[in-house]
């Protein structure tokens, strides 16, 4: 994954430092700075690359004071937390409880890869021997219903929709109501593509929540998303109760840091990410595990376990 | 001796690297925060560093005043057009000359391919211009139905033979279709695909190759990071690696959709001109067939700069 390219530049960077025979104020700003330029190049949010340059800076020169410590270790963890705390929100996903009628709805700007997602997501759970389904709350886009129809019949998953109902609200209800009854365990409602600034769209998406009433809802980003995402993902965070993000077309180029900017808008974990455009290009995502080989490596070893 | 006496009334010494230094930095973060592309921000404030070394400081004037007076001149003329394409007298010569006019909409996935080419049609039927689809994504689930509508919504004739042909051949017998029928454009739809993805680049190459279209329209999103460098310089790089024929056609212009979802991180349009060096041909700034505009640079320049 290309994210891991972005931990080799940081982890040379300090390697870099670690040469240097004495730490000094330059010696630092050169390691910040080289640090800060390869967020900023994977599209991590200006703001917050500013603010972990602050941390750190500060974290150091409290440590200046006391005697004694190891300068370079003392950067060292606190470039290691910073970036923890920006991809790790302390909090776990929502995970569906199977038996049960779960009901997760997608949401996200437009063309974000929600109705592809919403199919692998179905099928990745269908594997493992989930009954999914998928309701189709998009009547906006012209093609959408036939877009998830022939991904769900591909994938022999039960869908719902509708060619001539407008009111995605209504949609919404009735094809959860339905697979209820059908005692489908994972009921996925697919919604349009929508951005902060049109209110009208944002009400929408309230009211498909409010009738479909889910106990998860998935924000899907485009990884090669730029300095917009931190607003964009915030505004959703505050329209609905986003509890979960997934990251697609991690197949690209992009270094997905615009990803660690939404986490840090939603406070919700990444769960998956996507990997190209058939069905089964999907992987689970863990941050923990993600961090521990992001920064695992060379002089990183040693702050595993704290 | 009334020269340097004048001298040193009106002017002080040459500017030095050391005294613009400040005023660069404050510059090339807020091109940053406004989404441009890092190492485009970092080449920008170069050129215009070396622009100004060497230059009299007029005493009046504060040299952060110079230094944002020389970076706007850079973007307005990085933004302003060498070439300007007028694509309704071209279809007119076409017209004249018997054939259709050709436009290929080309882009990663998801960006608005599709969307802005029914917006790019009802343009031309606004402007007396008879205009043919051609349905050449031929693999999106839902591609050639989201087409159809819109073809139907604007009264338009569509090209299309399902899912799963050679989409260089389809566009073929479109255009051969749209002689026959004396249509005078033909609007091509693509698949999306990622700029590293050989296969789907190769096939994209065999369309623009077999077909010679008068214009490859680059779609891309005003969402996009720095991911929007790579994209377009990889797929000139590709169209002329893949060409086979003995002068490759690169990209003509620019479609830079979702403009309603940034708000003043207008970066991208300068990030994706810089490298291209082509035009932004058109902006979609929103999803109705209306929603199609001119860049306007002057904008584009206060946004960045503010
Ligand atoms: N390469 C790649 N393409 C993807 C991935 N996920 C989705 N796509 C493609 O991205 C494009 C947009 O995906 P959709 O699922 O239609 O996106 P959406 O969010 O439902 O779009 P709207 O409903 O219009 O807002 C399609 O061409 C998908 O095939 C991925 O992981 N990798
Ligand atoms: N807000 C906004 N949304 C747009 C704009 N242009 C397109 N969209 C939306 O973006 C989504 C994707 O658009 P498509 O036209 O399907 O994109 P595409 O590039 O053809 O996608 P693929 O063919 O799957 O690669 C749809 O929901 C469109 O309505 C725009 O200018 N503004
Ligand atoms: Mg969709
Ligand atoms: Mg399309």
């Amino acid at each position: 994954m290309v994210l891991a390219e972005l931990g080799g530049r940081i982890s040379r960077a300090l390697q870099q430092m670690s040469n240097a025979t004495l730490i000094d104020e330059k010696v630092l700003a050169e390691c910040l700075n080289e640090i800060s330029r390869a967020l900023l190049q994977a599209d991590v949010q200006f703001k917050m690359v500013m603010n972990m340059q602050n941390n750190i800076k500060k974290i150091v020169n409290l440590d200046d004071l006391a005697a004694g410590h190891n300068k370079r270790k003392i950067i060292q963890q606190a470039v290691f937390n910073e970036l923890c705390n920006m991809l790790d929100p302390g909090k776990a996903a929502f995970v569906p409880k199977k038996g049960k009628p779960n009901v997760i709805m997608f949401v996200g700007l437009q063309g974000s890869g929600k109705t592809t997602t919403c199919t692998k997501y179905a099928y990745h759970y269908q594997k493992k021997g989930w009954k999914p389904a998928l309701v189709c709350a998009d009547t906006f886009r012209a093609g959408a219903f036939d877009q998830l129809k022939q991904n769900a019949t591909k994938a022999k998953i039960p869908f719902y929709g509708s060619y001539t109902e407008t009111d995605p609200v209504k949609i919404a209800q009735e094809g959860v109501d339905t697979f209820k009854k059908e005692n489908c365990d994972l009921i996925i409602v697919d919604t349009s593509g929508r951005h902060k600034q049109e209110a009208s769209l944002f009400e929408e998406m309230r009211q498909v929540a409010e009738v479909s009433n889910p106990d998860l809802v998935i924000f899907v980003m485009d990884s090669s998303i730029g300095q917009a995402a931190f607003d964009q993902a915030q505004a959703f965070k505050q329209s609905v109760a986003v509890g979960a993000v997934i990251v697609t077309k991690m197949d690209g180029h992009a270094k997905g840091g615009g990803a660690l900017s939404a986490v840090a808008a939603t406070k919700s974990p990444v769960i998956f990410i996507g990997t190209g455009e058939h069905m089964d290009e999907f992987e689970a995502f863990e941050t923990k595990p993600f961090v521990s080989r992001l920064l695992g490596m060379g002089d990183w070893s040693g702050f595993m376990d704290k | 001796w009334f020269s340097s006496l004048v001298q040193s009334v009106a002017g002080k010494a040459a500017l030095e690297k050391a005294d613009l230094e400040p005023a660069l930095k404050v510059l090339k973060d807020r091109l940053m925060t406004k989404n441009v592309a890092a190492d485009i921000a970092e080449k920008l404030c170069d050129s215009v560093a070396a622009s100004l070394l060497g230059k009299k400081q007029g005493s009046f004037t504060r040299i952060s005043s110079t230094v944002q007076a020389a970076m706007e001149e850079a973007l307005l003329r990085i933004l302003t057009p060498k070439r300007s394409v007028d694509i309704l007298r071209d279809v007119h010569q076409a017209k004249e000359q018997g054939r259709p006019y050709v436009i290929v909409f080309v882009g990663v996935n998801g960006v608005g391919k599709s969307t802005n080419l029914a917006k790019v049609a009802y343009w031309l039927v606004q402007h007396d211009v008879s205009v043919m689809m051609a349905a050449c994504d031929t693999f999106r689930s839902g591609a050639v139905e989201q087409l159809r509508t819109h073809a139907r919504r604007l009264q338009i004739p569509i090209f299309e033979k399902g899912y799963e042909k050679d989409p260089a051949m389809v566009a073929k017998e479109a255009i051969r279709e749209a002689v026959r029928t004396q249509q005078d454009v033909v609007l091509v739809d693509t698949a999306g695909r990622m700029q590293d993805n050989e296969p789907l680049m190769r096939a994209l190459s065999k369309l623009i190759n077999l077909n010679e279209p008068d214009l490859v329209l680059f779609v891309g999103e005003a969402l996009v990071g720095n991911d929007g460098v790579d994209q377009l310089t990889k797929f000139n790089q590709k169209l002329v690696d893949l060409s086979t024929t003995g002068s490759p056609r690169l990209i003509d212009g620019i479609l830079l959709t979702k403009f309603d979802t940034i708000d003043d991180k207008v970066g991208a349009a300068l990030s994706m001109v810089y490298v291209s060096g082509v035009p932004v041909m058109f902006v979609g700034c929103g999803q109705t067939y209306t929603d199609l505009k001119k860049l306007n640079v002057k904008s584009i320049v206060k946004s960045l700069l503010v």
